[in-house]
């Protein structure tokens, strides 16, 4: 198969960590167009400090190529407005803030674009909880309400690429799944995504390929089907 | 972004009138009218505190270093140039934001605990500097500001109610800013850093600038109030204006008592704070040194055990209690 276009998100030789502790060793990765990527792991691999080195929150040498501008040694705060939306580990809602304010602040880095509220009416109608809440305090909804807004405020941007730091965990099964039928009508739309969950059925489930990332290295890649089939991924994280 | 409401605005003509009044009730030359002066002094300097650390939850414990800057800068400045205190407080103003924003660089990453360790050890480094660079500011025995014929001009008064004046229009002044910060786009950023500072990160809020900026802006507030202080007392030295407790310490518990983070808090606060020590002063001082800052202490850490917000909270409170009772 010949691939004719460069990956939206292009990944080399990529070392990081903090203050002089080295996290992630000679990371290659790279995510198409419209693609559903995830990053699976045991905790501390090293899973976040890669979504959050993507979003320019950590020192890092090596290449990252988005959209074709080298995002290594870019200020985080630039690189939302290049269409990269990020929903960290936790539920980061501005607590004191209501649902709208938070919805609406996933726009600040294109805050002068003209079609804010068409895009508030679509996250709203994604997720019709949060119009019901539309004027409550952020802080005073339950876990996955929480979670929504924190995904609703990344959609706000209309991203290109979607990162999703373990959006089910702490949640009811119920929510997670559909928070997974949520991510899939994202990805159908034509948003790329790189997830990484704890569950990793779930997100081999739900994405098209898969890398897995141990101590800090990528060990392991392919489509979620050849990882779901592989001996070493069913034994150490699908507990088969 | 709300505008006042009338009861908002009826508080407020309330508070101006007797803040006209007050002065009146009191002996113009008297002890009463210059704990008066210096509860709205300390007033105003929460309220520059608390535009980094309400609005930005950046705890900062060194604030006296802007503080004694600005005292030094108007008075060194009266001395060996002549030049009015009003201009002098502009290059308080300056050096003051200066030095906010170099400190700064090193110490806006840090959060916490981190950021309140830094800045109260770059309080204690001026305090250092000024006892020790006695060619300049005259080192451990103090300056004096000369006396100059009383006038608006050289910002020397004889009648105390003109220094009353004068701290009011610094405690209106400062809240004002306050107040237009917190409702503008950069008190909209800060609110979000505050409230989340990763998830601010991530939707693209320059959290450094945004920081830099209000710590700049404090700074500067800061200094500025200063060169009140010299020009009101008269006679400081280093320990009294770069103090960790004298300064930096009060200026944070007076907005911590009122409520952080509110425009009445640090007012609030202030009048509080100030009277109650000079009361306990008057009462312990005599019988034992140093007893009234401990029953003072105590008291204030009490009050931020039972009531963390401060005294902004208590009539919400009452609020919420009326409203059960209702049912
Ligand atoms: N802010 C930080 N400062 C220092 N070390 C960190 C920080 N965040 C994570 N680490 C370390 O980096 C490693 C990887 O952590 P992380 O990326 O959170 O892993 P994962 O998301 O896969 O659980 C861990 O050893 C962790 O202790
Ligand atoms: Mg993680």
């Amino acid at each position: 198969m010949i691939i004719s276009t460069t990956p939206l998100l292009d990944i080399k030789g990529l070392n990081a960590g903090y203050g002089g502790v080295r996290v992630l060793h000679d990371v290659s990765l790279s995510v198409g167009q419209g693609e559903f990527v995830t990053v699976i792991g045991a905790n501390t691999a090293g899973k976040s400090t890669l979504l959050r080195t993507i979003s320019g929150l950590v020192e890092a040498q090596g290449s990252i190529r988005f959209d074709g501008q080298e995002l290594v040694g870019r200020p985080s705060h630039l690189v939302p407005a290049l269409g990269i939306a990020h929903v960290p580990e936790g539920r980061h809602v501005f607590p004191e803030m209501t649902v709208e304010e938070n919805v609406m602040l996933g726009a600040y880095a294109v805050r002068s674009a003209s079609d804010l509220a068409t895009r508030r009416d679509r996250i709203l109608t994604m997720f019709p909880r949060l119009r019901e809440r539309l004027h409550q305090a952020a802080g005073t909804l339950s876990g996955g309400e929480q979670q929504m807004v924190a995904i609703g405020r990344a959609l706000m941007l209309e991203p290109k690429l979607l990162l999703l730091d373990e959006p089910s965990h702490g949640l009811a099964p119920k929510i997670v799944d559909e928070l997974h039928e949520t991510f899939l009508a994202v990805s159908r739309t034509g948003t790329a995504i790189l997830l990484i969950e704890q569950n990793t059925t779930l997100a081999l489930s739900v994405a098209s390929r898969g890398y897995v990332l141990e101590a800090g290295r990528i060990v392991l890649s392919g489509t979620s089907a050849e990882l779901t089939g592989n001996d070493a991924v069913r034994s150490a994280y699908l507990g088969l | 972004m709300s505008r006042l409401s009338s009861t908002q605005w009826i508080m407020i003509a309330v508070l101006v009138a007797v803040a006209i009044a007050i002065p009146f009730l009191f002996d113009p030359r008297g002890y009463g009218i210059r704990i008066l002066c210096l509860a709205l002094l300390f007033a105003a300097m929460a309220q520059s505190w608390n535009i980094v650390a309400g609005l930005a939850n950046q705890i900062s414990l060194g604030h006296a270093a802007f503080f004694g800057i600005g005292a030094y800068t108007s008075t060194l400045l009266l001395i060996h140039f002549g030049l009015t205190p009003w201009l002098g407080m502009i290059a308080a103003a300056v050096l003051g934001g200066l030095a906010a924003f170099l400190i700064s660089l090193p110490t806006m990453r840090l959060r916490g605990h981190y950021f309140a360790l830094a800045t109260l050890a770059f309080g204690e480094v001026m305090r250092v500097i000024g006892n020790s660079w006695g060619g300049l500011t005259g080192g451990p025995v103090g300056i004096s500001v000369p006396f100059s014929q009383p006038s608006l001009m050289a910002l020397q008064f004889k009648d105390m109610r003109a220094y009353y004046a004068l701290m009011l229009g610094a405690v209106v002044v400062v809240t004002a800013i306050f107040v237009v910060i917190k409702r503008s786009r950069l008190g909209y950023r800060l609110r979000a850093i505050k409230e989340n500072e990763d998830a601010a990160e991530v939707i693209g809020v320059d959290t450094t600038r945004t920081k830099i900026l209000a710590s700049v802006i404090s700074g500067m507030l800061t200094a500025s109030l200063g060169t009140l202080y010299a020009q009101f007392q008269f006679f400081f030295d280093p320990d009294t204006v770069f103090g960790i407790a004298s300064v930096s310490i009060r200026m944070a518990m007076i907005a911590i008592v009122g409520g952080i983070g509110t425009a009445a808090g640090p007012i609030l606060g202030a009048f509080f704070v100030i009277p109650l020590e000079e009361l306990a002063n008057q009462v312990f001082s005599a019988k034992a040194a140093g007893l009234s800052q401990l029953v003072f202490g105590v008291l204030l850490i009490l009050v931020i055990l039972i009531e963390p917000k401060g005294f902004m909270a208590i009539g919400p409170r009452l609020k919420r209690l009326f409203a059960r009772g209702d049912r």
